[in-house]
């Protein structure tokens, strides 16, 4: 009994929950509770009429705590805070309790179980609104300037975009010159554009801008401070250190295409080549096609070399997706300098997703031949007195193995990830087991981190084509822009606090926070450990390393905690 | 197999034979009169791999097609069947009996 007045609303989300939860026992349990003044059951609480009921109850019953009792706390936290609101209650006063995913759905055959457990979880949700104090959002400035690792094509696009939002740029390329891969191809697909020329008009156009600086040979040192102002130092080629103040970085450090073994199908025989070694034979636009001096009047291209492993052999067990396509397309090219040369390839799955499909098609009406392998028999390419013999069992002759004696071999080798170890490092930036950069969310969050503020765009976060990768940058560029161009953001108040008095900086917290935001000060006449609320991200962590207790998660303290735990384990009704 | 890169080199793939466009789904076979002799997609398979042995032993069944075209106006990836089937007459007219194209 904490004399609080608090407002509950059980939530039937149209039957995913009162199908198997009686959602009416729940509200007559809850409202006999202490501490509950009003409880509410509602066919939908997130549909505006729910919502302005619920403000009404806040207004009229003068509430000071709300729970809502409906689906996980990712899909509504925000709506019902910003209900809240509305109120005019403080937004952190405001509790998401799941009785959907982690009821409703998860116990479909136990209605009497499931309605106890959902009145357990509303209880533990009044204990802890009850223990809530009213916080403000953490206001910081930010500054409008972005360091853009990287000056390929999803860089460049990048930085250009930026720079037209009036946001300053520092492009920082490790390599002597802008460009990354796409500057050597030629034709690219789907619509034969060259890439030479089109990473060229991009280096014009930012070399065009005022407020784009470009930094070759260089490379990012390391990065302090925090969203909204970093702290970046660069080497640059001339090994000085050049020192920037940003809002924001944005990875786009691309890829490096995957290299065979020696041996690897026949790789290291004369007339093996991998993809980008034969687009950049095509580019040069020599006919009739020659491989050092000699005709080339047939083409083997073996698909999957480097991606799609199985995982006891390689992290590469990602598909590269450009590849199927960038092959496809290829065949055509070759058709168009030659429609005699035959072309076979041997593959293990089309993969020529979206508009692409019409490459495919477009192939296989040029006159290529598909021959699809299994991974468990790969096709095997040696030579035998200078020719080059390719065997693979074909799964439309039952397995039968068909020889074949091309000219060329082409490898069609997929994307991995660049080696970027100190860039990885310097940024704190996670990887995936694939050993690209792992964003938040593959779908929902597909360019952020768990860096605030540090974006990754392109082949940095997973193979792409052009057009993806050029996406990808876009959707990073509105990301930096809609945090810089407002000049501040609001971040949530859920981070750690320190109790001064009982705090005696033995460093435990430090050692458990993955985030840095810990550092001692001088309080009085002892060290104690500060977190920056700037980079703590409330995750708890440093909470039970603690042996003092003297930490805390505003919004989970210890208290709250524990009282969620007790209502628990009270005995429903 | 061995694929002959001498054989019906000129069958021009992508041009007037067109089998590569297949995708194997059998309808040609099922509908076919002459019955499971006949079985298009594994003979024009042989032919574009450049299977001589494979081709020539089904010389007899090339020859029996009575080019009805049930199986080409069945095909669901629009493959000139019959077509084929004469494209690959002639390419034999002349490989087997030296046969100059009319």
């Amino acid at each position: 009994m904490t004399g609080r007045r608090i407002g509950v609303v059980v939530c039937q989300c149209g039957g995913n929950i009162s199908d198997y939860v009686d959602t009416e026992k729940v509200r007559e349990t809850i409202e006999k509770d202490a501490d509950v003044v009003s409880a509410q059951v509602q066919m939908f609480a997130c549909s505006d009429a729910a919502q302005q009921d619920a403000i009404r109850e806040i207004r009229e019953k003068k509430l000071d705590g709300v729970v809502v009792c409906s689906c996980s706390p990712k899909l509504h936290t925000a709506t019902f805070r910003a209900m809240a609101e509305r109120a005019g209650l403080n937004p952190y006063q405001y509790t998401q309790v799941n009785i959907r995913e982690q009821d409703s759905w998860a116990h479909t055959h136990d209605r009497g179980g499931a309605t106890q457990k959902a009145i357990h979880l509303a209880r533990a949700g009044v204990a802890r609104t009850a223990l809530s104090e009213p916080l403000e959002k953490i206001r910081v400035e930010t500054l409008p300037a972005v360091v853009v690792v990287g000056g390929g094509v999803a860089g460049l696009r990048a930085a250009l975009e930026l720079s037209e939002m009036g946001i300053s740029v520092h492009l920082v390329e490790r390599a002597e010159e802008l460009g990354g891969h796409v500057a050597r191809w030629g034709n690219l697909f789907p619509n034969d554009k060259v890439g030479r020329e089109l990473v060229h008009g991009l280096i014009s156009a930012v070399r065009a801008r005022e407020n784009i600086a470009v930094y070759l040979g260089a490379e990012l040192l390391e990065k302090s401070g925090r969203l909204g102002a970093f702290q970046v130092k660069l080497r640059t080629r001339s090994k000085e250190t050049v020192e920037l103040t940003v809002g924001s970085i944005v990875v786009a450090t691309g890829f490096e295409p995957y290299a065979p073994q020696a041996g690897e199908f026949g790789y290291g025989l004369p007339g093996v080549v991998t993809l980008p070694e034969f687009k950049e034979l095509l580019a040069t636009g020599a006919r009739p096609l020659a491989y050092q001096g000699r005709p080339v009047r047939s083409i083997a291209y073996v698909y999957c070399v480097g991606s799609r492993e199985s995982p006891d052999r390689s992290g590469r067990t990602y598909c590269s997706r450009y590849c199927c396509s960038a092959t496809s397309h290829i065949a055509t090219v070759v058709n168009g300098l030659d429609p005699s040369v035959r072309q076979y390839h041997l593959f293990r799955d089309i993969r020529t997703y979206g508009r692409y499909e019409a490459l495919y098609e477009k192939a296989l009406r040029g006159g290529s031949v598909y021959l699809r392998y299994s991974e468990e028999d790969p096709p095997s390419v040696t030579s035998s007195d200078g020719q080059l013999v390719v065997k693979v069992k074909d799964r439309l002759l039952a397995g039968e193995e068909v020889e074949l004696r091309p000219d060329l071999v082409v490898l069609v080798t997929g994307m991995t990830p660049r080696e970027n170890s100190e860039l990885t490092q310097a940024l704190k930036l996670p990887v995936g087991k694939d050993g690209f950069f792992r964003e938040v969310h593959v779908k929902l969050r597909p360019v952020e981190t768990v860096m605030d503020g540090i974006f990754i765009v392109g082949a940095a976060q997973g193979p792409k084509n052009v057009a993806e990768s050029v996406a990808s940058a876009l959707a990073g560029v509105s990301k930096a822009g809609a945090l810089l161009m407002k000049g501040y953001v609001n971040l949530d108040p859920l981070v750690a606090a320190v109790d001064p008095n009982l705090c005696l900086w033995c460093e435990e917290c430090l050692k458990a926070c993955p985030y840095g935001a810990v550092r001692p000060v001088e309080a009085g006449d002892k060290q104690i450990a500060e977190v920056s609320s700037l980079l703590c991200k409330g995750e708890g962590a440093c909470v039970p390393a603690c042996p003092k207790q003297a930490i805390s998660v505003r919004g989970y303290t210890n208290e709250q905690v524990t009282a969620m735990i007790d209502a628990l384990a009270q005995e429903a009704a | 197999m061995k694929s002959d890169p001498t054989f019906l080199r000129d069958l021009h793939v992508g041009a007037e034979f067109d089998a590569q466009l297949c995708m194997n789904c059998g309808t040609c076979t099922a509908l076919c009169p002459l019955g499971i002799e006949l079985m298009p997609r594994k003979l024009f398979r042989r032919a574009l791999l450049g299977d001589r042995e494979g081709v020539l032993g089904q010389k007899d069944t090339i020859y029996s097609c009575l080019l009805c075209r049930l199986c080409e106006a069945n095909c669901p990836a629009g493959v000139h069947i019959a077509e084929n089937v004469r494209t690959l007459r002639v390419a034999l007219n002349r490989e087997l009996f030296g046969l100059a194209e009319a």
